[in-house]
């Protein structure tokens, strides 16, 4: 019956994690890398959920909920900080927000 | 999941061999199979769609199908969780923000100086192919026997956050206030500094009168006719005005 092995889920977790570190390095709306961002939080969640279930141990339960409300707290600061940068410059994209480099 | 579906043979030739390792195509198998495909499939479309609103939806149908997840490997409390926290609270704040600035990008996709983040990409994409070449689903299955009647219910996540991870949940709570505040700030203070110079008091108590046109442009429309009508208590109307930001 129940007989999925643990690579899969460390696959699914791997492939999204590469897939939010593509779309994180290579899209310039900020809110899609934030998104990215989210997505890798998730897979890293996902790789913790199944070896949980893998050891019988709860306590990676209680840090992927952890990781959550780090996750929430990550995407309401970053996103009041789009908010105020499209204030002032008027624009979502990373390419722009060049205050700091020269 | 083409390099899944190669697998199976093996794994059934496995299966033969030790009844104990992991079966062909079991029925949690293929219903895992469908939620993981559907989920790098939400993922795969969260980064290349260019309307952020399409990103958005895409993302939440990738958080549900890990909630789907979660529950295939007895964590319920954290599937729940993920859809009421993720795909619920989070992603409407993401729609929100999208919905206050959504922008026509012309060219989604981020190209200049490419080979400082080169690297980083070649490894994660590199790792993604090397994955799913060589994935031959040789570890131990994760269901490993049954687990604790109580294993992924509130009550044990919650005795653990309360005994032994105290002080990491009061943190994380403290956080979270920190968090909620730091945008309350951030969100805020962008405005006065950068649409118009917010008059000093000086300037208010000295001239009122003198100050009125600069002292409306660019703020707020009540505090701009109260100051108009008003002109005897413009100083009490600037106050406010400055007070407020």
């Amino acid at each position: 019956m129940n007989q999925i092995p643990l690579s899969d889920f460390l696959l699914v977790s791997g492939v999204l994690f590469a897939l939010g570190i593509v779309g994180a390095l290579l899209r310039r709306n900020v809110l899609i890398v934030l998104m990215s961002v989210e997505l890798m939080l998730n897979a890293a969640n996902l790789a913790l959920v199944a070896f949980a279930r893998s050891y019988h141990d709860g306590r990676a339960h209680a840090f992927a909920l952890i990781v959550m409300a780090i996750a929430a707290a990550e995407a309401a600061v970053g996103l009041a900080i789009v908010v105020g940068i499209f204030r002032s410059r008027r624009s979502v994209n990373v390419d722009e927000l060049t205050l700091m480099k020269h | 999941m083409l390099a899944l579906l190669a697998a199976a043979p093996d794994s059934a030739k496995a299966a033969l061999a030790d009844p104990k390792t992991i079966g062909a195509f079991s029925a949690p198998r293929g219903a895992f199979a469908i939620i993981a495909v559907l989920a790098i499939v939400g993922a795969a479309m969260t980064i290349t769609r260019r309307n952020p609103i399409s990103a958005v939806m895409w993302l939440v149908g990738t958080f549900f199908c890990l909630a789907g997840t979660y529950a295939l490997l007895s964590a319920h409390f954290l599937a729940a969780l993920q859809v009421l926290v993720y795909a619920g609270a989070i992603m409407t704040l993401f729609v929100f923000v999208v919905m206050v600035l959504n922008r026509d990008e012309p060219e989604p996709y981020n190209f200049r100086n490419i080979w400082t983040r080169a690297p980083i990409i070649v490894v994660a994409v590199g790792y993604l192919i090397y994955r799913l070449w060589t994935h031959t689903a040789t570890l131990e299955p994760v269901h490993r026997g049954e687990p604790p009647a109580e294993f992924g219910t509130l009550a044990q996540i919650g005795t653990i956050l309360f005994t032994d991870y105290l002080f990491v949940f009061e943190a994380v709570s403290i956080l979270l206030l920190i968090a909620v505040i730091a945008a309350v700030v951030v969100a805020r203070t962008m405005r006065p500094e950068v649409t118009h110079p917010e008059p000093t008091e000086e300037q208010n108590l000295g001239s009122e009168l003198a100050n009125e046109p600069g002292h409306g442009v660019g703020g707020p429309a009540t505090v701009e006719r109260a100051g108009h009508g008003h002109g005897g208590h413009g100083d009490d109307h600037g106050h406010g005005h400055g007070g407020g930001h």
